[in-house]
């Protein structure tokens, strides 16, 4: 016997599963007109943030799968991809060949960081969010050492446009000029006036291509037992830590990748501070989609990414031309972003314990019909 | 810990190996040089050569670029081999083009490319027309205030108390 639920029922449970991106859309819907944007602007504007953002996030998936939940600790990889940047700009090689070789740099970087935030995750377990998160912190100690007092000194860098006066460590901010929008001008077309860069998209759906695939092969089968019941996997015969590791190696591999795939979009690198903020907007954009801590796909990340940067674009111009003043629209968004993130937390709990409850329900309905 | 030298440990050796060349490769042909294109009046040898009057440069098939007397310009190029073309007219308004290949060596950043020495010998090996070019020091000497790093995110707290 299966428990009925009414339509209405049905509806907010529907709503509550979808609460944050139907918050978003909400949102969304009132602040287009009041922002005043064209269409084409906004579609413009949207494409150019996909090509940006959702290598990055794709990123997060694979440890979602292994039942780590999201993985704060990206920013390790986005730092490999930065150290990548900063050697390639060092040496003068630009355009893709920069590109490519900046992601080979970041490589062995992410690997090792990977796994090693993947032995610690395993000893963790239950609190991977929050032990990714602070290792994300420690690891950026360690990058500033490297970066602002190995630079120069220990490690060779011999660019004046990138060294401290000192003589050693390198600047605020680096011009990634040589690599600026490599990729995406590589096959860039305009449809109906908006530029849509090709070669940024096709890498970004070999990617979601690979994740598919990645998911029906033997490791992702093994991640998904993995993730589903750890004791029952390990009775299973698959090396549990050993396939948690992976997760994180190949998520922070990638996030290196998307780093760089961020940055040559954006042009310019600051140094101390362009990586401390990407795992939270990536893991927001992501949850905005509709993703939660155990269950993501690639049309959550789409969905984020429009509906989180839609609001990102709007909101300035939107708090601008409602109480005149831009300052309330760069407020909202920051504390959008934060809030967005508790609520899917919460949420998260709210319904495992519902459905745990509905569970409950079930199974006495069922004894009631047996007796 | 001893190495198994199994097969899958030789696929994955030749698959870095495949990697480190591939990326030796990527260094060769996305390194970035820069041409310094000059037509002033230079000594080789104890003999003047002067400059021309007005020449069109081009590099590659890049946009060319025209020069007067005593003018420089430059143009940004990736990889090592490349070609120059000159077109000039001599005082019988008769005009000339010269087309030469080049190869800038690897690391050597910025090439001062001389237009009257290549003009004048246009067989000439290219060690007699294009040097390297170390730019003057004044133009690379660090700003005397040093510059601030922020890396701590919370500063801006620490400021208000």
């Amino acid at each position: 016997m299966t428990l009925h639920m009414t339509k209405t029922q049905k509806l907010l449970r529907i709503m509550g599963n979808n609460m944050v991106p139907i918050l978003f859309l909400v949102i969304c819907a009132f602040g287009i007109p009041l922002s005043g944007y064209s269409a084409n602007f906004l579609a413009s504007e949207i494409v150019i943030r996909i090509s940006r953002n959702s290598f990055l996030i794709v990123s997060l998936l694979i440890p979602i799968l292994a039942g780590m939940g999201l993985n704060f600790g990206m920013t390790l990889g986005a730092m490999a991809g930065q150290i990548g940047l900063i050697l390639i700009s060092d040496w003068g090689i630009v355009g893709i060949p920069g590109i490519i070789l900046a992601m080979i740099i970041s490589t062995p970087i992410s690997v090792l960081l990977g796994w090693w935030c993947g032995k610690i995750l395993n000893m963790a377990r239950g609190r991977e969010m929050v032990t990714s998160y602070i290792i994300g912190f420690f690891m950026n100690g360690i990058y500033q050492l490297v970066v602002l007092y190995g630079m120069g000194a220990v490690i060779p860098v011999r660019s004046n446009a990138l060294l401290l006066p000192r003589g050693y460590g390198i600047r605020n901010t680096v011009n990634l000029i040589g690599i600026r929008r490599a990729l995406d001008d590589l096959l860039l077309i305009r449809l109906f006036g908006i530029p849509i860069p090709l070669a940024t998209l096709l890498v970004i759906t070999v990617l979601c291509l690979f994740i598919l695939w990645f998911k029906k092969t033997k490791l992702g089968q093994d991640m998904r037992a993995v993730g589903q019941d750890m004791e029952v996997a390990r009775a299973a015969g698959i090396k549990v830590e050993h396939t948690r590791i992976i997760s994180i190696v190949i998520s922070t591999v990638f996030a290196g990748y998307g780093m760089i795939l961020y940055l040559q979009n954006i042009g310019t690198l600051n140094t101390y501070n362009s990586h401390m903020q990407i795992g939270m907007f990536s893991v927001a954009a992501l949850l905005v989609g509709g993703a939660s801590v155990s269950k993501a796909n690639i049309r959550n990340v789409f969905l984020g990414v429009i509906l989180f940067h839609l609001m990102f674009i709007i909101s300035p111009m939107a708090g601008k031309n409602l109480i005149g003043q831009a300052q309330l629209g760069e407020y909202f968004r920051v504390f959008v972003s934060y809030g967005v993130i508790t609520i899917s937390l919460v949420l998260y709990e709210v319904r495992k314990k519902r459905d745990q409850h509905y569970v409950g329900l079930q199974l006495a309905a069922d004894q009631e019909a047996l007796q | 810990m001893k190495l198994a030298l199994t097969r899958t440990f030789w696929f994955r050796f030749v698959a870095i190996l495949i990697i480190l060349v591939f990326a030796v490769v990527l260094f060769f042909i996305g390194k970035q040089h820069t041409v310094l294109i000059d037509n002033k009046t230079v000594t080789v040898g104890g003999q003047e050569i002067r400059a021309l009057q007005l020449v069109e440069i081009q590099i590659d098939n890049k946009d060319s670029m025209e020069l007067a007397a005593r003018d420089r310009d430059k143009e940004d190029v990736t990889g090592q081999k490349h070609s120059v073309t000159v077109i000039y007219t001599d005082s019988n308004w008769e005009e000339y083009t010269i087309e030469r290949t080049f190869e800038v060596p690897l690391m050597q950043e910025m090439v001062l490319l001389s237009i009257p020495t290549l003009v004048a010998n246009p067989e000439a090996d290219q060690s007699l027309w294009l040097e390297n070019y170390e730019p003057p020091t004044y133009a690379v000497t660090a700003a005397d205030r040093e510059e601030e790093v922020i890396i701590d995110d919370l500063s801006v707290l620490l400021t208000d108390i």
